[in-house]
């Protein structure tokens, strides 16, 4: 079986190569017989990628311990699911799985292709199988998860019992899926560069692929805080780590994109700010699929060592001047159709979200690469740790929130006075009252009070446009108020699900924002009958309880939880060890309420039944998933695809010609 | 698909600006002073928490200038030096460099699942004129998804 997935990996890369090559020729020269041919080697290349993939899931699940991914990742006692997780679990596995998801989602744009943007879809098929091609080179020659070992092992080593957890399915597949997703938008992007043709063709179809990666990219990110937050118990959700900074910096220029693509959608601006958005997009997940392969970094996570590092680099830079040489040569063809108005329009508020976003990935960026700039420039390595990050994160996020509110109600081109009046006395009517109110009954620092008076105008504004929205509704159509909000949503889709994505931001902002700054921890040896007091929670030790399975032991401490005196419950935190190197995991005890966590650790104990317990109290953290899951509906519905082929109308036109063009320089 | 509310938010009509240089001027000043604003405020936020990323054999290779200076530090754990009073919850480890060198490190709170005799770590904290190294943060290079440490591991256990 290995040895045809082998076979498989290496014919898809030939006739992946060639399919990139052929679509070429037949878009620039238009050869239709060539094109469906190369049409052809997209839906094999698929096959063959899927026939690999099925072979080493194969030999995962019949223990085929000669292949030597397969011993380092599984063991015979491993059970069903964990088994197929190994698959995405090492970097060999993971980048057939990547490859895998490649090869499907050219066939989609292929199959796509044949309804819309018919002579432009070889031109983007070309790019999607030229970067296949180059990871197929990858696992074929220097990251084989199907390589067998000159003598097979008995038993494997299994996975890793961290691993062992759902998390293990919902943080590297979504995450993964996110990154190669953002292939296709960059691809539609070099299309439209390649063949010249940079009319808002690509621009749709890119903004739709962006959401699509954007939905998985930030349940990546979420899943993983989920997972170090309740699993790893690293005692939080986000630590600024290399890795996570990986998956978050292009998140961020993505978010960039989103905002600023509407511009260009409604008025004909920022095509070469929107095509560069794209490649730093891109550049960024193929940087983020690299660091956390090549070992350039000291970070929690570990990282292989060999010759995939090099290859994606070398990939990396390839597509960043590749596509930078491209732009160039298209740039007097990316000009703007139309210029700014004032200072005060929805087009320069676009433009400082922009501006603040790409300036906090910037940030990320430079904390992340720090230590490899020094090195190589001075010869020590300086770092940053997460204090560089809050300082400089929080008051752009600040600043970002506050712009989510102005954003979408101020008027397009130039904002008049009565617009601003609408749209933002009442919210900061909301706003001004809570910021008083919060500094008298004495919230402090003075950035709590800041940003939640920020997210109060924020909410205020938001609200008030669906109200508004809802009794329009209400007084044209003649719905009743519980009719009209859905038929709202739905009748304006994207405008009401980025308010709902907006509502989503609003809610997770707040959640780090309150645990970021209000949790409070206590780490404290108690001996059984003792308790650890932290606010209003009073957490007594009862007893360590052990108990064994049969590859593992686990050891808990049990608890009694009370609340303002009144009782609230057991509360159970454990450390298990598992296979075969005894590897402890810490699993947390966690009672979760809208109002606050109550977050407890056990990092120990003493021979004579002592436990070593950190209790934390951390308020409104259930909110950040429940935003997160916000945001995704919200995008869902904004995605969903619209039956009236309706295109946004075009904001009237009533500029003179030949104004000045901003985007251009 | 006419709905009343798309009206709602009037696309109001302004008197042009006056010319078109005085417009991007303006725009670029603005643009500049963010910009700026953003500069400086990593520029802040970098000077106070940059810190020096040494190995052991770097930092004793430091001499005077080690001591009480924030560093973060990388090493291994130098195999049955590790000893945990759970009393005080402290625990003691040495941390090996790579020629034979090795410090005493003291770190109090909780200690990562992956931590072992022999595991790389990180630690964070300053080398006190008493010769120990007080580390605020432990971290386990965590042997996760993309582990390079499993190669050796499985050589050794093909034999």
């Amino acid at each position: 079986m290995a040895d045809l997935g082998y076979a498989a990996i290496i014919t898809a890369f030939i006739i992946s190569a060639y399919c990139a090559v052929a679509a070429f020729v037949a878009a620039r020269a238009r050869i239709n017989e060539l094109w469906l041919s190369a049409r052809n080697a997209v839906f094999v290349t698929f096959g063959l990628t899927s026939l690999a993939s099925a072979a080493l899931v194969y030999s995962f699940f019949t223990r085929d311990f000669s292949i030597a991914y397969v011993a380092e990742y599984s063991s015979s006692d491993l059970p069903a699911s964990y088994t197929l997780a190994g698959w995405w679990a090492g970097q060999a596995g993971s980048m057939l799985f990547m490859a895998w998801i490649l090869s499907l989602l050219s066939v989609i744009v292929v199959v796509q292709g044949q309804r819309q943007n018919r002579e432009m879809t070889p031109f983007v098929s070309a790019v999607l199988m030229g970067i296949l091609a180059y990871f197929l080179g990858i696992i074929a020659f220097a990251s084989n998860p199907l390589e067998k070992m000159p003598l097979a092992l008995s038993e494997g080593m299994g996975l890793n019992p961290l691993l062992r957890t759902s998390d293990m399915f919902s943080h590297p597949t979504t995450l993964l899926l996110g990154f190669s997703i953002f292939t296709v938008p960059f691809a539609f992007a070099m299309a439209a560069l390649i063949s010249g043709r940079l009319d808002d063709w690509w621009i749709h179809s890119a903004r739709r692929w962006t959401l699509i990666a954007w939905i998985f990219l930030s349940l990546g990110n979420l899943f993983g805080m989920v997972w170090a937050y309740t699993v790893l118990g690293w005692g939080g959700y986000w630590g600024w780590d290399p890795v996570e900074n990986a998956a978050f910096m292009p998140w961020l220029a993505a978010t960039a994109f989103l905002h600023s693509v509407m511009i260009q959608e409604r008025r004909g601006m920022l095509k070469l700010w929107n095509m560069v958005l794209v490649i730093i997009t891109y550049t960024l997940c193929l940087f983020g699929t690299l660091l956390t392969r090549s070992g350039m970094l000291s970070s929690v996570h570990a990282f292989a060592m060999g010759a995939v590092g090099p290859l994606l680099l070398a990939l990396t830079g390839l597509v960043l001047v590749g596509s930078l040489v491209l732009l160039w040569m298209r740039l007097p063809r990316l000009r703007s159709e139309h210029r700014l108005d004032s200072l005060v329009s929805r087009e320069a508020s676009f433009l400082a979200n922009n501006l603040v976003l790409l300036g906090a990935a910037f940030a990320v960026f430079w904390g992340t690469v720090f230590p490899i700039l020094s090195d190589a420039v001075r010869g020590v390595k300086v770092g940053v740790g997460p204090p560089f990050y809050e300082q400089t994160m929080a008051p752009m996020f600040l600043a970002l929130i506050v712009l989510m509110g102005i954003c979408p109600l101020i008027g397009w081109r130039k904002a008049s006075p009565e617009n601003l009046a609408r749209n933002f006395v009442y919210p900061l009517a909301v706003a001004m009252p809570l910021a008083l109110t919060l500094y008298l009954v004495g919230v402090r620092p003075l950035y709590a009070v800041l940003a939640f008076s920020a997210l109060g105008f924020v909410a205020g504004a938001i609200l008030l446009e669906f109200w508004r929205g809802v009794r329009a509704r209400h007084r044209g159509h003649g719905d009743s108020y519980p009719v009209a909000l859905p038929r709202l949503v739905w009748h304006n889709r994207r405008r009401y699900g980025g308010h709902i994505v907006h509502i989503g931001v609003i809610l997770l902002a707040m959640g780090i924002a309150a645990s970021h700054m209000f949790s409070t921890s206590v780490e404290k040896t108690v001996a059984p009958g003792e308790s650890i007091e932290v606010r209003d929670y009073t957490v007594t030790f009862r007893e360590l309880k052990e108990s064994a399975g049969s590859d593992s032991l686990r050891v808990t401490a049990m608890l009694d939880v009370s609340r303002g005196g009144n009782d609230a419950g057991t509360l159970e935190a454990s450390k298990r060890f598992e296979g075969n190197d005894q590897q402890p995991v810490t699993d947390v005890g966690l009672r979760s309420t809208p109002q606050e966590d109550l977050y407890v650790i056990l990092s120990g104990w003493t021979d004579d039944g002592k436990a070593i317990l950190k209790v934390a109290v951390n308020p409104l953290v259930m909110w950040i998933w429940i935003g997160g899951g916000v945001m995704v509906v919200g995008t869902l519905i904004a995605l969903w695809p619209d039956g009236r082929r309706g295109r946004r109308l075009p904001v009237l036109e009533r500029v003179p010609v030949g104004g000045l063009e901003v985007g251009r320089a | 698909m006419t709905d009343r509310h798309e009206k709602s938010v009037p696309q109001t009509e302004f008197p042009k600006s006056r010319s078109g240089i005085l417009s991007h001027k303006r725009f670029l000043v603005v643009g500049l002073i963010v910009l700026s604003a953003l500069v400086y405020l990593g520029f802040v936020a970098f000077r106070g928490a940059a810190m020096y990323y040494l190995t052991v054999d770097e930092l004793q290779a430091r001499g005077d200038a080690a001591y009480e200076e924030q560093v973060r530090l990388t090493g291994m754990v130098a195999e049955g030096s590790a000893e945990k009073d759970s009393e005080t919850n402290t625990l003691r480890f040495a941390l090996a460099g790579e020629d034979g060198t090795s410090l005493p490190v003291v770190y109090s709170g909780a200690v990562p699942d992956a931590f072992k005799q022999g595991s790389d770590v990180v630690v964070e904290g300053s080398l006190k004129l008493t010769g120990t190294f007080e580390a605020d943060t432990l971290l386990v290079k965590c042997p996760s998804k993309y582990e390079a440490e499993t190669n050796s591991e499985a050589a050794g256990k093909r034999d």
